[in-house]
């Protein structure tokens, strides 16, 4: 019984895979610490699933849980893992379409996300992942005036940081 | 273009970019918890380490205890062995820290139970050093009231084999009080590892 669900796990996470990825890439800035936070998440999501009972979708579920995971660990470690810089070569770029002054640009962006604060962050996230603010409130457990409110923020300090 | 756009083009461009984790590496890493049986037993030989050692120190710094030594030809004695012990079991602890770092980075199933192997080896050897230290000391320490202990030695004289025999016990008594004590801080956390190291093993085969 308990092996079969812990098969069951790993099938969807290995499915799903990418949305921990995409949250690692936002809050971690180095190969290292992507593999930490990817097993960390991991881990969590496997203490959780026995509360998963699948009326929401594995995915919904997989935000939540993995975001959750990435705020508080990104707390305890505030101090350790704050930086800015934006390793270059953990972003992946093909030489055609490769646009120095977009490529700039994009350096920029990145590191200014990384200046964000852990739920600012989890905001940007779910916006990069075309998530609509209902879904947005309903992850982060904030309401959705709320998140609209603290997007705008967001925009108005990214707009800050690349234009001081 | 809003800033956020211009990000979103490139996040979706990226967006299968991960190099993939198998099914094999998630059975893994939802079987790290390994490493947090292997810190408590780092943890508990620490604070065994500390509460153990200090009694011996203060053997030691009590004149008493320490004349009584002196009186029983034993002083010497102890006080080596206390030097001895005192350095293996710090190489003791060492090793079992440098297993809670390779279970930590350890990224492959084999890898993973090898380490588990090698933990629980050490452990065991820790255990038996420990006891029989134990038995040694209790042993010798026991013969020398014997031979030295104004009230006890004309009494040994007389009924040698009876003092051996009771002696002999009760070192028994003490490496199964020993033995016991050893069982329950390190022998839950063992079974827990070969709990896990069996659940691994379905997963490689």
């Amino acid at each position: 019984m308990k092996s079969e669900s812990e098969a069951l796990f790993v099938k969807q996470l290995k499915e799903n895979q990418n949305i921990i990825h995409k949250i690692c890439r936002l809050y971690t800035t180095d190969a290292d610490a992507h593999k930490d936070l990817f097993q960390e998440i991991t881990i969590q999501l496997w203490k959780a699933f026995p509360n998963f009972r699948g009326d929401s979708k594995f995915t919904t579920w997989a935000y939540r849980v993995g975001l959750n995971t990435a705020i508080t660990l990104y707390r305890k470690k505030k101090r350790t893992i704050d930086t800015i810089e934006f390793d270059s070569t953990f972003h992946k770029v093909t030489q055609d379409d490769y646009n120095f002054e977009e490529e700039e640009k994009l350096k920029l962006l990145y590191s200014a996300i990384s200046e964000l604060n852990d739920i600012e962050k989890a905001l940007v996230f779910l916006y990069l992942e075309d998530k609509d603010y209902t879904e947005i409130s309903e992850t982060l457990g904030i309401s959705e005036v709320n998140a609209r409110v603290k997007m705008n923020r967001v925009k108005g300090k990214l707009k800050k940081i690349l234009n001081p | 273009m809003d800033e956020l756009e211009i990000l979103k083009k490139d996040w979706k461009k990226n967006e299968n970019a991960f190099d993939q984790v198998t099914e094999k590496e998630i059975y893994g890493m939802l079987h790290k918890r390994s490493s947090s049986i292997v810190k408590w037993i780092l943890i508990i030989s620490i604070l065994e380490f500390l509460f153990l050692r200090l009694l011996d120190l203060s053997i030691f710094l009590d004149d008493e205890y320490s004349n009584r030594m002196k009186e029983h030809h034993i002083y010497d004695f102890e006080k080596f062995v206390t030097i001895f012990n005192f350095v293996v079991l710090l190489v003791f602890i060492y090793y079992f820290y440098r297993n809670l770092k390779a279970i930590n980075s350890s990224s492959s199933v084999k890898k993973l139970m090898q380490d588990i192997i090698n933990t629980r080896k050490i452990v065991k050897y820790y255990v038996w050093y420990n006891l029989v230290l134990v038995g040694i000391t209790s042993a010798i320490v026991i013969y020398s009231q014997f031979m030295y202990d104004k009230n006890i030695n004309h009494l040994y004289d007389k009924y040698q084999l009876f003092f051996i025999l009771g002696g002999f016990f009760f070192v028994i008594i003490i490496l199964l009080l020993f033995w016991l004590f050893y069982r329950l801080l390190y022998g839950i956390l063992l079974r827990r590892l070969q709990k896990n190291y069996n659940e691994l093993q379905k997963i490689d085969f």
